[in-house]
C-alpha cells in the first residue's frame, strides 16, 4: 500500500491544538485510507480521503460537519469526531498533489473483526451471539432512524463483530444523512441494495435501510444471500448486467411462500437450507414481510422496532437441546425438535414476567423491558442472569445482576433475601419480587424426559 | 455453542497475467521490476481474497517470447502462490499467447459458473507473430469476452495500438474517459498499477463495492465497473531520481 500520509510522522491540522502522529495505516478503500493516529496519549482513527473522492461527491464536507455536529445516535457507532484539513506547515507532507481532507472517529478496538469473517466461516462465534450482534445493528439503525437520518451504504464491510459478546460497531459512516434531504453520490453496495434503488428508480433513504438491513441481517444468521438461489444457478457469468436482474429487475427471495423459483439449492446453497429452520417462526415473518411483498414496495418492510422486538424474543426462547447440547429457539407451544439432531425439545422451565417470559437456560437474561411495556428493547443492562450451578450445571439459579435486594418465595411461603450479585436456586422458588417487577418461575407441566 | 459450520457459496474468480518475456525486457531492470511488482503484490491480492468470501481466487500466468508457455499451469489460491522469477530473452509471441489463455477459458476446463475472468497483459514492445489471430481466438470464448481485461505498457516501446485491442474499444461514458493501457514509465508506477490490478479490480469482479451515483448502473460494454486508479502518492524517493524506461 502507498500510504499518502507519512507513517511515525506528526502532522498540524487546523482546530487541532496539538499536532497529530500518524502510528500506522491500516487499510485503504474506494474513498480513501485509514490510519491509527495518536493525538496526545489518545489513539483514534483517521480517515483521509482521495481527491477523486472528493470531487465526486460534493455533499462530503457538509454531511460530515452535520455528523459531527449531531453526535453519534448511539455508541455502536464508529462516528466521526472531527474534520480535519492540514495546516500550512504540514501540507507537503501528503503525499498527494491536490488539496484533501479526513476525519477523526474513534479506533476500533482490536477484539473486533470485520463481518465478512464471520460471513466466511472463519470465526469461531455461537449463536447467541450472532443474535446478539443482529439485534445491536437493529438497534443501531433504530436509533438512527429515530433521529431523521438514513445510512445508505449497509454492507459487511462497515460491519464489525466482538465474537465473544456478539458486540457490533458500525464504519463508514460518511454518507449518513437527513432522510431524504441530501442527495448525497453512494448509493449503496450491490447486493444490499433495495432494488428500486438499483434500478434508480429512488434515491437511497430509509426505507431501501430497511431493506439492506434485512439482507445484512440475513446474511449474518444464515451465511447465505436471501437472493441466490435457483436463479443464481442459471446464471454463468455473476457480473454486472446479471446481478442487476438477480437484485434487481426480478428479485425473488430464496424462501417466498409462494414464488419458489428461487429455492436454495441443496448442495450449492446448503448453508441457507441448515441455519433458516433454527430460526423460529415469527423472525422468519420478517424477513418475508421485507423480501415479498416489500421487495416492491419499501414502505412494507420490517421496520427496525420490529427486528429489535422479535430478536429480543428469539434470544429470551434460547434453550439446549438435552441430546446435542445445540441452542434452540423455537417458540413456546406446540411439540419441537432440535434443528440439529431431531430429537424432541423437552417443555422447559419459564421465568414469567410482565412483558414477556424467558427459557430458564443458562447465560439468558432479563432486562428492564421484561417489566416495562415503555421501555425499549435494550440488551445493555441484564438485571438477571440464568446460570448453572458451579457443581451441577443441571441445577439452574438466577443471579441478582441489580443493585438492590429480591425477595424470593418458596412453595411453602418462606421468604428470603437474593442480594446483589446472589443467585437463588430456581427449583426452590416460585416466585422473587423484584423491584423492577415480579418473576413467576414457571415449570413444565409435564416432566421432561431427562428428569 | 458453535454457529453451524456451514459454508458460504463461492465461484471461482480466475486471474492471469500474460508477460511479456521477450529480450528487451532484460533491459534497464524491466524483467525484475515486473517480477518483483508480482511478487510484492501478492499480499494485498491474499488479503482481498480473504475478504471477498464469494469469490474463490485463483492465479495462472503465461509468458511469452519466442513461444508463449504455461509459467503457472495450475489454477492456483493466491495465498499458496509462490511467484518464481520469469526470465528474458526471445521475441514476443504475444499471439500464441492469446491462444493459450483461449484454450484455458473454454469450458470445460472453465466451470460452468463462476466469476468475470481478469486478464492482464504487460508487454514491452510489438508482437512478433499474428496477433490478430490470437486475439480473435481469444474473443470468440464467450469467458473472454466476460472478462476484464487490462494491459500495462512497459516504457516507450509498447505497442499501445495492439494493447488497445486486446483492452477493447470501449467509448466514453458520463463522466469517465474510454479506457486506455496503462503507462508505466517506472518500476514504481508498474508496482501501483499491478497493485491496483490485484486488489482493487480483484475485488470489483469478485464482491461489488459501493457505488457512487455517477458511476452508471449499467455499465455501458464492461460488465464490471472498474474502480479508480491509485491517486498518484508522490514518492519520497523520486527524488533520486527513478529508472525511467
Ligand atoms: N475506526 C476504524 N478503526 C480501525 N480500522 C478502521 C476504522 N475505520 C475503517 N477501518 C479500516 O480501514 C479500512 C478502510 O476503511 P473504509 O472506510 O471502509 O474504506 P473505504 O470506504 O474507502 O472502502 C478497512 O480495512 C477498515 O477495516
Ligand atoms: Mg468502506
Amino acid at each position: 500500500m502507498s500510504w499518502i500520509l507519512p507513517e511515525g510522522a506528526s502532522l498540524g491540522f487546523e482546530g487541532l491544538a496539538a499536532p497529530l502522529r500518524i502510528v500506522r495505516g491500516l487499510g485503504g478503500g474506494t474513498q480513501g485510507q485509514v490510519y491509527e493516529v495518536d493525538l496526545e496519549g489518545e489513539r483514534l482513527a483517521l480517515k483521509w480521503y482521495l481527491p477523486a473522492c472528493i470531487a465526486r461527491d460534493g455533499g462530503l464536507e457538509r454531511r460530515l460537519i452535520a455528523s459531527i455536529r449531531a453526535t453519534a445516535p448511539n455508541e455502536d457507532f464508529l462516528w466521526p469526531i472531527a474534520l480535519l484539513r492540514a495546516s500550512p506547515a504540514s501540507r507537503p507532507l501528503i503525499r498527494i498533489r491536490d488539496e484533501s481532507f479526513g476525519y477523526l472517529m474513534p479506533l476500533r478496538p482490536p477484539a473486533y473483526v470485520g463481518a465478512c469473517e464471520h460471513a466466511a466461516g472463519r470465526l469461531a462465534i455461537g449463536l447467541r451471539q450472532v443474535l446478539r450482534a443482529c439485534f445491536g445493528l437493529a438497534d443501531a439503525f433504530h436509533s438512527l432512524h429515530l433521529a431523521g437520518l438514513c445510512y445508505k451504504d449497509v454492507s459487511l464491510g462497515n460491519l464489525f463483530l466482538e465474537p465473544d459478546s456478539g458486540g457490533i460497531l458500525i464504519c463508514d459512516n460518511d454518507n449518513v444523512a437527513v432522510d431524504g434531504a441530501d442527495h448525497g453520490a453512494v448509493l449503496g453496495t450491490p447486493g444490499f441494495m433495495a432494488p428500486e434503488v438499483l434500478l434508480g428508480q429512488a434515491r437511497p433513504g430509509a426505507d431501501s435501510d430497511l431493506f439492506s438491513l434485512a439482507v445484512l441481517l440475513f446474511r449474518l444468521l444464515t451465511r447465505h444471500d436471501p437472493l441466490k438461489g435457483q436463479m443464481e444457478l442459471a446464471i454463468r457469468c455473476l457480473d454486472e448486467p446479471a446481478r442487476r436482474r438477480l437484485c434487481g429487475e426480478d428479485p425473488v427471495f430464496i424462501f417466498d411462500p409462494v414464488d419458489d423459483r428461487n429455492r436454495p439449492d441443496p448442495i450449492e446453497h446448503a448453508a441457507a437450507l441448515i441455519t433458516w429452520p433454527i430460526y423460529p417462526r415469527p423472525l422468519q415473518a420478517l424477513f418475508e414481510q421485507t423480501f415479498c411483498r416489500g421487495m416492491k414496495q419499501p414502505s412494507r418492510r420490517a421496520l427496525t422496532g420490529q427486528w429489535k422486538q422479535e430478536l429480543a424474543r428469539t434470544l429470551d426462547r434460547r434453550a439446549f437441546c438435552p441430546a446435542c447440547g445445540q441452542e434452540n429457539f423455537q417458540a413456546s407451544g406446540g411439540p419441537a425438535l432440535c434443528w440439529s439432531c431431531g430429537a424432541p425439545l423437552p417443555e422447559p422451565t419459564t421465568l414469567l414476567l410482565p412483558h414477556g417470559s424467558v427459557v430458564a437456560a443458562p447465560d439468558n437474561e432479563l432486562h428492564a423491558h421484561h417489566f416495562d411495556a415503555l421501555a425499549g428493547e435494550d440488551l445493555r443492562r441484564p438485571l438477571a442472569r440464568v446460570v448453572a450451578h458451579p457443581q451441577d450445571p443441571r441445577r439452574l439459579g438466577l443471579r441478582n445482576l441489580s443493585t438492590v435486594a429480591w425477595s424470593a418465595e418458596t412453595p411453602d411461603g418462606r421468604v428470603q433475601a437474593v442480594q446483589p450479585g446472589e443467585s437463588c436456586s430456581l427449583a426452590a422458588l416460585t416466585r422473587i419480587q423484584s423491584p423492577a417487577g415480579p418473576i413467576a418461575v414457571q415449570r413444565p407441566t409435564r416432566p421432561s424426559p431427562a428428569a | 455453542m458453535p454457529f453451524p459450520d456451514v459454508k458460504l457459496a463461492n465461484r471461482p474468480l480466475h486471474f492471469l497475467y500474460l508477460c511479456d518475456c521477450s529480450g528487451s525486457m532484460a533491459a534497464s531492470g524491466k524483467m525484475q521490476a515486473l517480477n518483483q511488482a508480482i511478487r510484492q503484490s501478492l499480499p494485498g491480492m491474499a488479503a482481498v481474497a480473504r475478504d471477498n468470501p464469494e469469490a474463490r481466487v485463483l492465479v495462472r500466468a503465461v509468458r511469452f517470447a519466442d513461444h508463449a508457455a504455461w509459467h503457472i499451469e495450475t489454477p492456483t489460491p493466491v495465498d499458496q502462490l509462490e511467484w518464481r522469477d520469469l526470465q528474458a530473452g526471445g521475441i514476443t509471441a504475444m499471439g500464441e499467447a492469446l491462444k493459450l489463455v483461449a484454450a484455458a477459458l473454454q469450458t470445460p476446463p472453465m466451470e460452468v459458473r463462476a466469476l468475470p475472468p481478469v486478464l492482464v497483459l504487460i508487454s514491452d514492445g510489438q508482437p512478433t507473430d499474428d496477433f490478430a489471430a490470437g486475439l480473435e481466438a481469444l474473443l470468440r470464448v464467450p469467458w473472454a469476452q466476460k472478462a476484464v481485461r487490462l494491459a500495462i505498457a512497459l516504457g516507450h516501446d509498447a505497442d499501445l495500438e495492439v494493447l488497445q485491442r486486446f483492452i477493447g474499444t470501449e467509448p466514453a461514458t458520463a463522466g469517465r474517459s474510454p479506457r486506455r493501457p496503462l503507462q508505466a514509465s517506472n518500476a514504481t508506477s508498474l508496482a501501483q498499477y499491478i497493485q491496483w490490478a490485484s486488489t482493487a479490480v480483484v475485488g470489483a469482479a469478485s464482491m461489488p463495492a459501493s457505488r457512487v451515483s455517477e458511476t452508471p448502473l449499467e455499465p455501458a460494454v464492461g460488465n464490471i465497473p472498474l474502480p479508480d486508479l491509485p491517486p498518484t502518492v508522490l514518492d519520497p524517493t523520486d527524488d533520486v531520481g527513478p529508472l525511467v524506461w
